[in-house]
């Protein structure tokens, strides 16, 4: 029947999210190798792309002389869009190998299920963001100070939590893996299209419309403020609300989807 | 009162009906057989009481509580294990059962004591700490029965419990579960086994393209039927021509293979002299002979037409030997 | 004479496999157009800006710039994918079955990469018809349009040679697809999205001797100015260069592959 010893739910809950984070980080710990592609994809890009475009801040309009600091957040952020898409495949995978029943068929809320998937990419974005902070200092980007830090860090967790919603989302939707690439692709499209390359004035007409309306560059505004400037509440904002909208948007698209598997 | 109730219950897929109106009552510490073939709708059965399916026509209620309406109640009545033992390769099976316990809203410390008297009991402490995908088959399952079993639950849900699995595996799961069943717990189990049915269940339902076509003890099943049958093996190529033979002295019955006639008839043994002289009369050798008595398959055959197993197939079917 | 003819008929219909392979199941095919089509998008929006930087080369646009760039992906991934349908087909056995029949290697290979070629016409295409609706215009017109669709083709098959040569070596497509990030890691330390005088260290010195910039520079030359025969010349070079590292990888492979079984 019930436990003996009745819990209250919220600290069941807890204890139902704890787990399955625990259960999520086996996956880097216990299969060699697996850190290995979300630490790379977004290592590549900053590397890439700082040697290719490095020149752009010469131009008119670029508040650093160092490509570095312009884009680092930009690829930490991009590691987290990567580590949430991650969440994604697995949780479609778990669903196709039948994991997923054996969570349905518990009392656990849907809620906490998806929590704990969402919450466990948070966690381990933070691996790839400091990987190429660090590379980022090595080559010379500027310290962002202990606030910016913090900022970017805020920012690339949440943003690594958008993303596995979206994951989960689509996982839960087609109830295969072969949804990845939309996953990846999807957040790829969504973090580049913004400030990410270059300040919105340089930005060519097209480009500029979307970024302009583009919740994540205020995402990208936001994570790089220490890194080129000072940090400041009114520049912080509208990248917190836009993280919190999108959260929670996606989340509840999530967690419908999760609320009808079965039906 | 009954641990399961199901009026009427349906499940459309798409244009496909899977499980048309059926209707089960099992009492409390019954052991339930669910048979049928592959495809007859029992894992879709059990994904309705089990709440991971919404059905679409009918009701049930589980352990008192309705599967639609008060699905949360049911999930913390019931324990599963599913056809595809739900296992994650890279967990220990420790980690597993503790998880399992956790989910069901135990606390940690009680949990942890739980996990461990469930793995001695399924034998599984020497491999406790190695991880699920080291684990053979017949492992595997017993793992999932052990975590099925973490919150002492009232009812269990048993899907194909032993398909795959070699005799010896299948028979400690059948232990398990009669022992289970002797400490209260209800079980209802899926199985495509005959003999699994014969053996462990108190009462059979017989469930064929989604209807239930039979139910019943075992043995009220098979008397039903009544009368056992000759199986004769034959040379071959004289099976058309001693059907035709034994036509009027019983009742012929759907043959397994080529060479085999069978013929149902209303004496059992002491009709065995009149079909051996009629052969031979007739010049046909007869290379063996079984008085084989009434079983679940004939059963099946008698409400659908065909066999539930190819003869032999239970052998075949044995997955290597495990560890 | 007959031994040629048989040969030429082998590696065509190998060849015609390979192609309908490649262009049956689009969704393999999407990632090697629709991924470097998105970054070309949007680095175009995004460094747009560049071409007011001092030293830029003159061009129409940025987007008459980057087209070779995104070929260059194109091709790069087209010929990954040659080598990930290698080494499926080694996983099936389908090779064993070709190796065993009395048919050189080399037309096995060939027909392969005939496949690859295909990907590789497909993309200069593609771009091409890209350029033409956003308004990039091809400067030395027809022939430059023309040059730039042989060198993405053969260079396609000139990558698609290392790709098979790792197939062989190994026997895995997962192991051919997870060189899949090199292909950008090349592709970043060469001239194919940038002038190599603009880029960083180390990049930029890497760039200079990296055999693909020569071949973007040849696939881009006519876009922006015109047919240069020193360009075109390096750019053929180039490709050589990779077809000849890719037969002799091949050859290796191939030998280990016989003896190893």
């Amino acid at each position: 029947m019930e436990a003996a010893v009745a819990l209250p739910a919220w600290r069941t809950n807890l204890a139902t999210i704890g787990a399955l984070m625990a259960r999520a980080k086996n996956e880097l710990i216990r299969v060699p190798g697996a850190a290995i592609p979300g630490v790379l994809a977004p290592t590549i890009f900053f590397l890439g792309l700082n040697g290719v475009f490095g020149a752009l801040t010469q131009l008119n309009g670029f508040s650093t002389g160092s490509y570095e600091s312009f884009i680092v957040p930009v690829s930490m952020l991009q590691g987290a869009g990567f580590t949430g898409a991650a969440a994604g495949v697995n949780l479609a995978r778990d669903i196709e190998q039948g994991w997923l029943d054996r969570l349905l068929v518990s009392p656990a809320p849907r809620w906490v299920l998806l929590a704990g998937t969402v919450l466990a990419a948070s966690a381990r974005s933070l691996i790839p963001a400091t990987f190429v902070f660090a590379i980022a200092l090595a080559l010379g980007a500027g310290w962002p100070g202990l606030d910016g830090l913090l900022v970017t860090f805020v920012m690339v967790a949440a943003m690594a939590a958008v993303a596995a919603c979206w994951g989960a989302f689509l996982a839960l939707r087609f109830r295969s893996q072969s949804a990845a690439p939309l996953m990846q692709a999807g957040m790829m499209a969504l973090i580049l299209t913004t400030t990410a390359y270059a300040p919105l004035a340089l930005l060519q007409g097209w480009l500029q419309d979307i970024a302009r309306v583009n919740p994540v560059t205020d995402v990208v505004e936001a994570a790089r403020q220490g890194f080129v400037g000072g940090v400041t509440w009114a520049a912080t904002w509208p990248g917190l609300m836009a993280l919190i909208g999108m959260l929670v948007l996606l989340g509840a698209l999530a967690l419908r989807e999760m609320r009808r598997m079965g039906r | 009162m009954p641990a399961i109730v199901v009026e009427g219950l349906e499940r459309a897929f798409d244009e496909v009906l899977a499980v048309q109106g059926i209707e089960i009552a099992v009492e409390e510490g019954e052991i339930y057989g669910f048979l049928g073939p592959n495809g007859a709708g029992k894992t879709t059965t059990v994904r309705m009481l089990t709440t991971l399916l919404l059905p679409t026509g009918g009701r049930a209620t589980v352990a008192g509580h309705d599967v639609v309406k008060e699905a949360r109640a049911v999930r913390s009545s019931i324990g599963v294990a599913l056809q595809e033992a739900a296992l994650d390769p890279l967990m220990t099976g420790r980690e597993l059962i503790r998880l399992q316990a956790t989910l069901q809203g135990i606390p940690t410390a009680e949990g942890r004591q739980r996990a461990d008297d469930l793995l001695e009991r399924v034998d599984l402490v020497a491999a406790a700490d190695r991880r699920v995908g080291t684990y053979s088959g017949g492992m595997q399952r017993r793992l999932d029965l052990a975590a099925a079993l973490v919150h002492e639950p009232r009812v269990l849900f048993l899907d194909e419990p032993t398909t795959g699995l070699d005799p010896v595996s299948r028979k400690t799961i059948w232990e398990e579960v009669r022992a289970l069943n002797d400490d209260g717990t209800t079980v209802f189990l899926t199985t495509q086994y005959l003999e699994e049915a014969d053996q462990l269940a108190d009462n059979v339902g017989i469930i064929d393209s989604g209807r239930i076509v039979a139910e019943g003890t075992p043995e009220s099943l098979k008397a039903e039927i009544g009368n056992p049958h000759i199986q004769l093996q034959l040379a071959a190529g004289s099976v058309t021509e001693a059907e035709s033979i034994l036509a009027p002295i019983g009742k012929l019955l759907p043959p397994k293979d080529g060479r085999k006639v069978l013929v149902e008839v209303e004496n059992g043994a002491a009709d065995i002299p009149r079909v051996v002289r009629a052969l031979d009369e007739a010049g046909i050798a007869v290379e063996a002979l079984e008085l084989v008595k009434p079983t679940l398959d004939d059963v099946f055959v008698e409400k659908t037409g065909y066999h539930l197993e190819e003869e032999g197939e239970e052998s075949a079917e044995g997955a290597p030997v495990e560890a | 004479m007959s031994a040629l003819a048989t040969n030429v008929r082998v590696v065509r219909a190998l060849g015609m496999r390979s192609i309908r392979q490649t262009f049956r199941r689009p969704q393999l095919i999407a990632p090697i157009i629709v991924f470097p089509t998105l970054l070309l998008a949007i680095q175009t929006g995004g460094a747009g800006g560049a071409v007011e930087l001092p030293g830029f080369p003159p061009v129409q646009s940025f987007l008459q710039f980057m087209l070779a760039g995104a070929m260059m992906q194109s091709l790069m991934l087209a010929g990954n994918s040659g080598g990930i349908a290698l080494a499926v087909d080694i996983e099936m056995g389908f090779t064993d079955r070709l190796f065993s029949a009395p048919i050189p290697r080399f037309a096995i290979v060939l027909g392969r990469l005939a496949g690859t070629a295909a990907l590789g016409l497909f993309s200069a295409l593609w771009f091409l018809a890209i350029g033409l609706v956003f308004g990039a215009e091809i400067e030395s017109g027809v022939p430059g349009a023309l040059l730039a669709i042989v060198l993405v083709t053969a260079a396609a098959m000139a990558v698609g040679g290392i790709g098979a040569a790792i197939a062989l070596r190994t026997g895995s497509a997962s192991v051919v697809q997870g060189l899949f990030p090199l292909v950008l890691v090349v592709l970043f330390i060469s001239s194919a999205f940038f002038p190599q005088e603009l880029m960083i260290e180390p990049a930029k010195t890497i760039a200079e001797y990296n055999p693909l910039s020569f071949i973007a520079e040849g696939v881009r030359e006519p876009m922006i100015s015109g047919i240069d025969a020193a360009d075109t010349l390096y750019a053929v070079l180039a490709i050589l260069g990779i077809v000849v590292f890719g037969l002799v990888l091949s050859a290796f492979a191939l030998r280990h592959r016989l003896r190893v079984g």
